[in-house]
């Protein structure tokens, strides 16, 4: 498979398309894998979407104890082998990007496949299928960079390690290759005053009060 | 400034001793529960070499899956929980509600899907009666004799148990206990390759090797199973020595096939009892705090556990700040990236005017 996806958080206008049309695939019938967090809401209205962005060397899949997650030979870092899956929660908590879900209930993970259904068939996945922006764009590198003013990134530098993965992250910007995450202290202070408080109904909604990956059955 | 994560380091030596021992001590079991060999049935015998070199097979592939880091820690700290003196009767209490509900009730498989709970009862159920009956009398274990005209009785170990009438019901379900089994397995396997024929999600995820062929082994071993009984009792034992050799070689792939893909869940799935105990006894303790959003939301020794485990497979996600990356929770670590993204561009960049090439602005 050539095509890949790009994530362009720029073009992201919060509409959540992508959290609706995600339960449609049929890997994870009814359950959307797909992130939109806002950075902080009371502060500004950018968005953030997350997708597995299917790492060559998959940290979820070395850490988990039952080898359940398999990489195939397109790229693709699937969800857990159904029968192997034991609902450790080691992928949800290793994943630098904080991809993988999980149901104790279902004492399963499920996780973004890329839509494998679609796109191993040459079809976009459901999120880039909907998503009226482009923020999520499907197609082969050759086809979306050069429309593109953006620059393609898929290298990512956590703390001392990187990673590299599958999926683009379009940049607004030429300088340098890699995005560089450090434990960014922007709103923590605004965190942390409402770190007592009872959430709201629209924070729950918006999924700001999750701080597990638990995804309801 | 890059961290490589290290190739995980199998070695086979541990694992083939243990796979030897295990064989050697099911030998000894085999020679010791039929009395010295004097109970046991020869015609049985290929059954009896697969299955002692199957179970040291699954030992060995026990032993190597162990092997794996995070298996490994899971593995000591689950027992460490578990006999801990203090909390034992609590353990002992977590783990028989674990193995009632996901072992023999299953319903984490039902949460999934109904029909898939439905499928796997058939298939599961059907297997372990098949097993019940099949291994104790392949070992020896298990042996019937005559007793006048119409009495069985049957004998474990050697020792007699109850004499049963053989035209008796019981004597019935007893004989035909195989028989049901097969059905049970039919039925199952039917429905589980139903699905993978018309589940869009399943076409696109199953491998032939790994999802059909253990389905169609055990319906292969369920119909000739039933040919064999078809045989001896409605067609005079027409082709019964041909159909009981293909019965014995395709039992003995299926068993071959045991540590191998799919079917390995059979001995894996068990390990869930000792997570949930982790998890349950993590959940109890002092619990991980998110440093950006002060959230708690995992058990603090298991996240230390968590945080050896990805330092031992080679990965090093500290940051400056002197955290991990594991240390903050999955959205705060999604923010972070965000933040992270948002920061980095010059903002005179012209791209700020219009992303795509030959937009308004540039």
């Amino acid at each position: 498979m050539q095509e890949t996806m790009f994530v362009d958080p720029q073009r992201c206008i919060g509409c959540r398309s992508c959290v609706a049309a995600c339960r449609e695939c049929s890997t994870h019938k009814g359950y959307s894998m797909i992130f939109v967090d806002f950075f902080d809401r009371g502060e500004t209205t950018a968005t953030m979407p997350t997708i597995c962005m299917h790492c060559a060397e998959p940290t979820c899949a070395q850490v988990c104890p039952a080898d359940a997650i398999k990489q195939n030979e397109d790229g693709i870092v699937m969800t857990a082998l159904k029968p192997r899956c034991l609902d450790c929660r080691n992928c949800v908590n290793a994943c630098p990007f904080g991809v993988p879900k999980y149901n104790s209930a279902m004492h399963l993970q499920m996780k973004c496949d890329m839509c494998y259904d679609r796109s191993s068939e040459g079809l976009k996945p459901m999120c880039a299928s909907v998503c009226p922006t482009g923020a999520l764009t499907f197609g082969k590198y050759e086809d979306v960079v050069p429309l593109r003013r953006t620059k393609p990134v898929n290298i990512h530098y956590f703390g001392n390690q990187k990673v590299e993965t599958k999926v683009y992250l379009m940049m607004p910007t030429n300088q340098g290759d890699a995005v560089h995450v450090e434990g960014d202290t922007e709103f923590e202070e605004h965190l942390s005053q409402k770190a007592g408080e009872e959430a709201s109904w629209l924070e729950n909604e918006m999924g700001e009060t999750d701080h597990t990956n638990e995804f309801r059955s | 400034m890059e961290s490589t994560p290290a190739p995980q380091k199998l070695s086979y030596r541990n694992p083939t001793i243990i796979g030897l021992i295990s064989s050697v001590v099911l030998t000894a079991l085999v020679i010791i529960g039929s009395r010295n060999l004097e109970n046991f049935d020869s015609a049985l015998f290929g059954y009896t070499i697969a299955s002692i070199v199957a179970f040291g097979a699954i030992a060995f592939r026990y032993a190597v899956w162990l092997q794996r880091p995070a298996t490994r820690i899971y593995f000591k700290r689950g027992l460490q929980l578990f006999f801990n003196r203090r909390k034992f009767a609590k353990s002992a209490k977590s783990a028989a509600t674990s193995i009632a509900t996901n072992l023999v009730e299953q319903r984490f498989i039902f949460k999934r899907a109904r029909q898939r709970w439905i499928m796997h009862f058939f298939i599961m159920w059907g297997c372990i009666l098949a097993a019940a009956i099949t291994f104790p009398l392949v070992f020896g274990w298990v042996h019937f004799t005559l007793e006048g005209d119409m009495g069985y009785r049957a004998h474990l170990f050697g020792f007699p148990l109850i004499v049963m009438n053989g035209r008796s019901l019981i004597a019935w379900i007893t004989f035909h206990g195989l028989d049901i089994s097969a059905v049970m397995v039919m039925i199952g396997c039917a429905i589980a390759i139903h699905r993978r024929l018309n589940d869009r999600g399943a076409i696109a995820l199953q491998q032939f090797l790994l999802d059909f062929v253990p389905h169609l082994l055990l319906i292969a071993i369920s119909v000739s199973g039933i040919m064999l009984t078809a045989s001896s009792l409605w067609f005079e034992g027409y082709m019964y020595s041909f159909i009981s050799l293909s019965h014995q070689a395709l039992v003995i792939m299926t068993l071959f096939f045991l540590p191998f893909g799919k079917l390995f869940h059979i001995v894996q799935r068990p390990a869930s009892v000792g997570v949930e105990l982790y998890q349950n006894r993590s959940a109890e303790m002092e619990q991980a705090i998110c440093p950006r959003c002060k959230a708690a939301f995992v058990g603090k020794l298991w996240m230390d556990d968590l945080k050896r485990l990805v330092d031992e497979l080679g990965y090093d996600y500290r940051l400056k700040n002197g955290h991990t990356l594991q240390d903050y929770c999955p959205r705060c670590k999604r923010v972070m990236r965000g933040l992270a993204y948002a920061k980095a561009p010059d903002k005179a960049e012209p791209v700020f005017f219009g992303s795509r090439v030959g937009g308004p602005n540039v």
